[in-house]
């Protein structure tokens, strides 16, 4: 077993020397005669050199120890897993996105994808909601309830929340840059439906400076997107400590073609800048750091996915530790949520999706999957999602749990010469970009000057040019193409009828109700932006007297501004 | 001289659709392919392209959308193009775009569509061809 010291000594191990036998005498002499099929294998989204063998050669190389570097599950530095137990106690939560339409709309979905057995669901808004833009707003025709949930007051979350609670662990909800406004929209709905907050977890997503990365649903320029996500993490340790306040989607940075390294560390750094920002307001570190979520992408190259995950449990427990001093376990265990990547799926041939998501979720699984995991479905890239889709969805995750047994014991893979190899790469170099953009000014700087957009730019390009010249193959897209096949895209048109009586619910609401207490809750709201008193209390008192969505986020943009990015910032 | 410059190409994204990823790529092949190329921003109206499109005199306009709002907000940036006299710009679209859209596009006054999964070459080439073209067109200085 090899010691820390041991890997400075000059002469090479026991280990090393059979290893260089083993290539010339067996090795070469065969690749000779059968020359490799690639001219270079490399991992697919790092494009690392894969190299035809590990050995215990190549641990002792990387210095790999395994007290320090694996030590045990639910045990610093938790590279084998939070849990102690892993996934012999309890599976993760299975979970699947939903979201569109009316109150009742959504309701009904939901309602249908619990009967299927999950037990956790996402609340996607529509993108005039998640653009804080009332569905009247002339600028958001055509997309009212289309791409999610419409809410314009807090009376399209009562009719949403016609749910039987009881089933449900959590709801997560996205909708970043009205954060306060939604999360104000949530406790009254909670509230008036007389649901127990403390029985039950809302994930807020709050994942602003990731809008500002790459998914571009930002408001406000970013110093004020902080700063109001901060009020909305603050509030919910202090109001509703059993809730979460913020989740890091690296899940949103790997579909905007982060690799492996950048994800792993553009979403520390970000979840850095949340964590300053929080201990400005005078809570400490062991207090914050157990509150942070994060959710993460594996796509096909399984062992990158693997060992990503692994990687990220122990990146995150030396960053709280050697960078924080956090010294309760929960702040040095990551809580995350894992799932497929979505950018693996394709619209050609698109059963081949249910292969790819099975070997996803298996990766994920292996990987440690996690509190929770959730499954995209193999027709998302060509359409709404049909109920058979979900259900097969939905069986996935049993299948990978209960028939193959990779859940039955503790990180199984560990011990893997090129596990923990890979592993031990992703963490140095994650750790190395971490520095660099701490050395920057941190993640608001990253987005500030567009470091962050530039760089996943550049892999966006990079990884459409690899597939158009075919060095990375896609089977369906540039591999085994079905010649002729049609390719039927479904979008999701908006029925008319929903934005119509969305707007007709709108404007008989707006006549009903008291407009002198909706003014003085407005100006309530403008004066804790301009002063930097937290958002979230009088946002709450503006919702329940049915102040709407987009006045809300107009009281704001008033005092903040609006954030307009041009071709450097957006990495366009 | 027109003719000797590079091509222009403002690049654009209307309404709430915030997936950049496509353009980005585009932006990268024509760039590469020595075009200039120009990026509005996101959550554009179609007023806001069309005054653009016109004051950095443009030659090509090309929306990248992936959100259902295409069938209103396309024509009518067409229209407002035409109205102020600025017809001769090459308008190109992409993104998710059923084949059943088309025809309207093309009515519209889009000169080609480039539906999901059109590889970056050929967007590239279509607009050098059409590029050439324009060139031929114009009498020599």
């Amino acid at each position: 077993m090899s010691r820390p010291g041991n890997r400075i000594e000059p002469e090479a191990s026991e280990a090393q020397e059979e290893a260089q036998r083993w290539e010339r005498e067996t090795r070469a002499p065969f690749v000779a005669s059968h020359p490799e099929r690639r001219e270079a294998f490399v991992t697919q989204a790092l494009k690392w050199p894969i190299q035809p063998l590990y050995t215990p050669a190549d641990l002792d190389a990387s210095g790999f120890d395994y007290a320090r570097d694996l030590g045990y599950p639910g045990e610093y530095p938790y590279t084998r897993g939070t849990q102690p137990n892993g996934h012999r106690s309890s599976l993760w939560t299975m979970s699947q996105v939903t979201g569109f339409g009316k109150g009742e709309d959504w309701a009904r979905r939901a309602r249908y994808m619990l009967e299927q057995g999950l037990q956790g669901l996402i609340l996607e808004h529509d993108l005039p909601t998640t653009n804080g833009y009332d569905s009247d707003n002339p600028l958001v025709e055509g997309e009212v309830g289309r791409a999610g949930l419409a809410v314009d007051s807090l009376e399209d979350l009562e009719r949403a929340f016609d749910l039987p609670f009881e089933r449900l662990k959590y709801l997560m909800s996205v909708c970043n840059a009205p954060q306060p406004v939604n999360l104000a929209m949530i406790i009254a709905a909670l509230e008036k439906k007389g649901v127990d907050p403390r029985r039950f977890v809302v994930h807020i997503v709050n994942g602003i400076l990731i809008e500002y990365t790459c998914v571009g649903r930002y408001i406000f320029p970013p110093v004020h997107g902080l700063r109001i996500a901060t009020d909305c993490i603050e509030y919910i340790i202090r109001n509703h400590p059993n809730w979460a306040p913020i989740s890091i989607i690296s899940a949103q940075l790997q579909p905007a073609k982060a690799n492996p390294v950048q994800e792993l560390a553009f979403s520390m750094a970000i979840a850095m800048a949340y964590i300053d920002a929080t201990l400005a307001r005078g809570l400490p570190i062991d207090t914050i750091a157990p509150y942070f979520h994060f959710v993460v992408n594996v796509d096909m190259d399984f062992f990158e996915g693997i060992c990503k995950l692994r990687a990220y449990r122990k990146v995150w427990a030396r960053l709280m530790q050697e960078r924080y001093g956090a010294k309760l376990p929960a702040a040095l265990k990551i809580r995350m949520m894992t799932s497929p990547t979505t950018i693996a799926l394709t619209l050609q041939q698109p059963l081949n999706n249910i292969g790819r998501l099975a070997i996803m979720a298996t990766a994920c699984a292996l990987g440690g999957a996690g509190e929770a995991m959730t499954t995209p479905l193999h027709d998302e890239a060509h359409s709404l999602p049909a109920e058979e889709a979900i259900r097969v969805g939905a069986a996935l995750q049993h299948i990978v749990a209960h028939e193959t047994g990779v859940a039955d014991t503790i990180d199984p893979l560990a011990g893997s010469y090129y596990v923990e190899s890979l592993t031990k790469q992703i963490e140095t170099a994650a750790m190395a970009e971490i520095d660099k953009i701490q050395a920057m000014g941190g993640a608001l700087k990253a987005i500030e000057t567009g470091y962050f957009q530039r760089a996943l730019g550049r892999e966006q390009y990079e990884r459409n040019r690899d597939i158009e010249e075919g060095r990375r193959k896609w089977v369906g897209v540039n591999h085994l193409v079905v010649p002729g096949e049609k390719r039927q895209i479904e979008i999701f048109r908006a029925d008319g009828r929903v934005e119509e009586e969305q707007v007709a619910r709108l404007r008989e609401l707006r006549a009903r109700r008291d407009p002198e207490a909706v003014a003085q809750a407005l100006e309530a709201v403008r004066e804790a932006a301009r002063t930097g008193a937290n958002l979230v209390s009088p946002c709450l008192a503006a919702v329940k007297v049915y102040a709407t969505h987009g006045e809300l986020c107009d009281a704001m943009r008033e005092v903040f501004g609006v954030h307009t990015p041009d071709s450097q910032l957006t990495g366009v | 001289m027109a003719a000797q410059r590079p091509l222009r190409v403002l690049l654009a994204k209307l309404g709430m659709d915030t997936h950049t990823v496509g353009i980005t790529v585009v932006a990268h092949a024509l760039r590469e392919a020595g075009m200039e190329v120009i990026f509005t921003g996101l959550k554009q109206t179609p007023e806001a392209v069309a005054s653009a499109a016109i004051q950095e005199d443009v030659d090509v306009v090309g929306i990248s959308t992936l959100s259902a709002g295409h069938t209103r907000s396309l024509p009518r940036l067409a229209r407002l193009l035409r109205e102020q006299g600025a017809q001769d710009k090459l308008l190109v679209a992409g993104g998710v775009i059923p084949e059943e859209d088309v025809p309207l596009l093309e009515e519209a006054g889009y000169a080609r569509i480039f539906t999901m999964g059109t590889d970056t070459r050929e967007i590239v080439a279509y607009l050098v061809q059409w590029h050439r073209s324009q060139r031929d067109r114009e009498p020599a200085a």
